[in-house]
C-alpha cells in the first residue's frame, strides 16, 4: 500500500448522522491535494469551523467555495454548532464502548484523601494552609536555611576565608598587569565576583527553592491553589489557570514566560507576561530578599504587601485596559500524590544543572563588561549618572550598582544588594526601598528575549516601557511614605 | 551509525531535550519515529523518560510540558525517534500549547502515535483516540495509571477495549515502571506489522 492509501485506510471507526456523513461524503470528493491527514478527518475539521485548516484548505483547492456551500448547507440542518453536534455524538459512542469495557470502583477515594482534598480549596482553610505552605517552604527553608545559613557558609566561609584570598594572591603573583589581575579577581573579577555570585549566593538559593517547589509540583498543591485563587484572578483579567505559570514564576520568570503559553486567549497571556516581568521575584531575587530583610520582620512584612498590592493593582487596570472576555475556568485536577523521592532528586538536580548552565556563562560575560566598563570609565559614568535617581529614592549611589547589574539578570542584581548589605552601606528602609525597587525593575535579558520569542516586539516594548519608570516611581513613593510616616526599619 | 546511537554524551543529551530541531542528521531519515500525544497530565512525560531513559521534566499538574521533545530509544532492536508533546484534549486545538502539538501531528510521519490516557478518566479521553485514527494516523493506546484505578476499584477490559476500537491496547503504570516492556513489545508488534 502506498502511504496515500494507508492514510485513508480504516478511518471509520464509527458513522455520525447521516446527513454528517453526507456532507464528509462530498468535501472528501472535493478535496484534491495531499494532506498529512485522511481526508474524512481535515472535512470533520472544516464541517467544525477549524480555522487554521478552513485557511489550509482556502488556499489549497480550487473547490473551496463548493465546500463551503456544503458546510452551510449542513449547518442549516442542525439547531446546534455543527462543532457541538459531531462532539456529542462522537462522546455518545465512547459512552457506548465504555460502558461494555470498564467497570466502576465502588471504592471512593480513600477518607484522608478527599479531606486533604476539600481543606486545600476551601477558602477558610484553604488560606490558612497556603500560608502555612508559603512560611515553612519559603520563609523557613528557602529565606533562613537557603539564603541564610548556606549562603553565610558557602559565601562568608569557603569563598571569604579561603577561596578569594587565594585567588588573589595567586593572581598577584603570577599576573603582573594590573588589568588582567582584575579582570580574574579583586572586588568585580570574573572569579571573585562572577562565580562567586553563581556559586556561593544563588545556587544554594535557587536549590532549596527547586527542591522545596518539586515537592510542591509533585504533590498536586498547584492546581488546588488555581481554584483557591481563581475569584481574585478574574478580577484581573485571568482565571486560576494562571496560578501555574505565575507561581513556576518565582522559580525562574523566563521559564514562567515560556509557560504562559497554556493560557487560552491572547488577553491573558498578555496580562501574566506582564505581571511576571513586573512583580513576580524570580527564586534568587526572593531568596536574596528574604535572608536581607529576614532580621527586619517589619520591612519583610511592608515588602511583600507592597508587591502583591502593586501585582494585584496593575492586574486590575490591566484588564481594564486591554478588552476581551473573561476566561472560563476549567482545570484538570490530579489526584494529591505522595511525591516521590527519586522524582524530586531528579528534577532538582536536572533544573540546578540547566539553571546553572545558564547562569554562568552570563555572570561571566557580565563580570566582563563591567570590567570594560570600569578600564573605560564608562562604568563610573553610568553610575554618576544614576545619581540623582538613586538620591530620589533616598539611596546612597552605591546602590546603581545592583541595579546595573540587575538589568543584566534578576539573581546578578539581587547578589548585588547582598554585597551592599554586608558593607553595611544601606540601613533598614534603604535596604526595602531598593529590595522593592529591584523586584519591580525590568525583567533580565534572559526573559526579555523570551518575551520578544512569545509576545512578539510591539508588546515587550510597551511592557519594559512601563514596567522601568513603573519600578522606580513606587520606589520613590514608598521611600516619600516612610519619610512622612518617620518609619525606622 | 554514530548519529543515532543511544547515548550521547551528558552535553548533547542536555540540549537535545531543551531544543526541538537540533535532530537533523541527514542519514538518520531511516529511523522509526514514535510520538506520544495525550491530555495534560496522563504521564507522556514519564513514558518518553522511561522509553528514552533521558530526562524531562515531571510534574503533577496539566501544562508541564510546552515543547515539542524529542529523544531516541531502542524498541524491539531498533533505535526509534520519541517525541513528548504538551498535552491537548482533542484535535481541534485552544491554547497555544495544544497548536504546537496538532502542528506537529499535521506535518510530520510517524510509524506510530502513541495516544496515552488516564485509566481513571478513560470516559473523557478515548474521543480523541477516535479523532487520531478517523485522521488515518497509526494509532496505539496507552491506558497510564492502571495501579491509580485499580486502587479506586476500577476494572478495565483491555483485550475487549482493543477489539472494539481496533486498535493495539496496553495496560501501563508508567511511574511505578510497570507495563513498560509490554508496550515496547506491542510498538514493535504494530511498526512491523504496518511495514509488511
Amino acid at each position: 500500500m502506498s502511504k496515500n492509501e494507508l492514510l485513508e485506510h480504516n478511518v471509520h471507526p464509527f458513522k455520525y448522522h447521516d446527513d454528517i456523513e453526507k456532507a464528509l461524503e462530498e468535501i472528501e470528493k472535493l478535496l484534491k491535494s495531499n494532506y498529512k491527514v485522511s481526508k474524512r478527518s481535515v472535512a470533520l475539521l472544516l464541517l467544525q469551523d477549524d480555522e487554521e485548516i478552513t485557511e489550509l484548505v482556502r488556499s489549497r483547492e480550487n473547490s473551496f467555495p463548493e465546500i463551503q456551500e456544503v458546510i452551510n448547507r449542513t449547518r442549516k440542518k442542525f439547531s446546534e454548532p455543527l462543532h457541538f453536534v459531531i462532539t456529542m455524538q462522537r462522546q455518545k459512542k465512547v459512552d457506548e464502548i465504555v460502558s461494555q469495557v470498564v467497570k466502576a470502583g465502588d471504592r471512593s477515594r480513600s477518607s484522608i484523601g478527599s479531606w486533604l482534598d476539600r481543606i486545600t480549596v476551601q477558602p477558610v482553610t484553604g488560606i490558612p494552609i497556603l500560608l502555612l505552605v508559603l512560611y515553612f517552604g519559603l520563609y523557613k527553608f528557602v529565606g533562613e536555611f537557603g539564603a541564610g545559613t548556606l549562603v553565610d557558609f558557602i559565601e562568608g566561609n569557603i569563598f571569604e576565608n579561603y577561596i578569594n584570598p587565594w585567588v588573589n594572591s595567586a593572581v598577584q603573583a603570577y599576573i603582573p598587569n594590573r588589568a588582567v589581575q582584575e579582570l580574574l579577581a579583586m572586588e568585580y573579577g570574573i572569579i571573585t565576583l562572577g562565580i562567586r555570585y553563581a556559586v556561593a549566593i544563588i545556587l544554594p538559593i535557587v536549590g532549596t527553592f527547586f527542591l522545596m517547589f518539586s515537592v510542591i509540583e509533585d504533590s498536586g498543591y498547584l492546581p488546588r491553589l488555581a481554584l483557591l485563587v481563581d475569584r481574585v484572578f478574574k478580577s484581573m483579567g485571568l482565571n486560576g489557570r494562571a496560578v501555574i505559570p505565575m507561581t513556576l514564576g518565582f522559580g525562574c520568570d523566563t521559564m514562567a514566560t515560556l509557560v504562559s503559553r497554556t493560557l487560552e486567549t491572547r488577553r491573558e497571556r498578555v496580562i501574566a507576561t506582564l505581571l511576571l516581568a513586573l512583580a513576580i521575584p524570580c527564586s534568587a531575587q526572593l531568596g536574596v530578599i528574604l535572608g536581607l530583610l529576614s532580621g527586619r520582620p517589619a520591612a519583610l512584612a511592608i515588602w511583600a504587601t507592597f508587591v502583591v498590592l502593586v501585582f494585584l493593582l496593575v492586574g486590575y487596570l490591566a484588564a481594564q485596559v486591554l478588552p476581551g472576555e473573561r476566561p472560563v475556568f476549567y482545570m484538570e485536577i490530579p489526584p494529591l500524590r505522595l511525591p516521590r523521592l527519586g522524582n524530586i532528586i531528579e528534577k532538582t538536580v536536572s533544573r540546578m544543572q540547566w539553571y546553572f548552565l545558564e547562569i554562568v556563562p552570563i555572570f561571566i560575560i557580565t563580570s566582563v563588561l563591567i570590567w570594560i566598563g570600569r578600564m573605560t570609565g564608562i562604568f563610573d559614568a553610568l553610575i554618576r549618572a544614576t545619581e540623582p535617581l538613586m538620591q530620589a529614592l533616598g539611596l546612597p549611589p552605591e546602590t546603581a550598582q545592583a541595579f546595573l547589574f540587575g538589568f543584566f539578570r534578576r539573581d546578578y542584581g539581587a547578589a548585588g544588594l547582598y554585597d551592599l548589605q554586608k558593607s553595611g552601606i544601606l540601613n533598614g528602609a534603604q535596604m526595602l526601598v531598593a529590595s522593592v525597587t529591584l523586584t519591580l525593575f525590568v525583567p533580565c535579558i534572559a526573559q526579555f528575549t523570551v518575551m520578544l520569542k512569545e509576545r512578539g516586539v510591539k508588546t515587550t516594548l510597551a511592557i519594559v516601557a512601563f514596567v522601568f519608570p513603573f519600578a522606580f516611581l513606587a520606589g520613590y513613593i514608598l521611600n516619600l511614605i516612610l519619610k512622612l510616616a518617620g518609619v525606622v526599619l | 551509525m554514530d548519529c543515532c546511537s543511544q547515548k550521547g554524551n551528558v552535553l548533547s543529551r542536555f540540549f537535545k531535550r531543551k531544543q526541538d530541531n537540533s535532530f537533523s542528521h541527514q542519514n538518520c531519515n531511516t529511523r522509526k519515529k514514535l510520538v506520544l500525544v495525550g491530555t495534560p497530565n496522563v504521564g507522556k512525560s514519564v513514558i518518553f523518560n522511561r522509553l528514552t531513559g533521558a530526562y524531562v521534566t515531571v510534574s503533577n499538574y496539566p501544562g508541564t510540558t510546552v515543547e515539542i521533545f524529542r529523544g531516541t530509544g531502542r524498541i524491539g532492536g531498533e533505535i526509534f525517534e520519541i517525541i513528548d508533546t504538551p498535552g491537548m484534549y482533542s484535535l481541534m486545538p485552544i491554547t497555544e500549547e495544544e497548536r504546537v502539538t496538532r502542528t506537529l501531528l499535521f506535518n510530520e510521519n510517524f510509524d506510530i502515535v502513541v495516544h496515552v490516557v488516564d485509566a481513571k478518566n478513560i470516559e473523557r479521553m478515548l474521543s480523541m483516540t477516535m479523532q487520531l485514527k478517523e485522521a488515518g494516523l497509526p494509532v496505539m493506546l496507552v491506558v497510564n495509571m492502571m495501579d491509580e484505578a485499580e486502587r479506586l476499584g476500577r476494572k478495565i477490559d483491555l483485550d475487549r477495549l482493543s477489539a472494539l476500537l481496533d486498535i493495539p491496547v496496553v495496560g501501563t503504570s508508567a511511574a511505578l515502571n510497570r507495563g513498560m516492556d509490554q508496550m515496547r513489545r506491542k510498538v514493535a508488534e504494530y511498526v512491523k506489522k504496518r511495514v509488511a
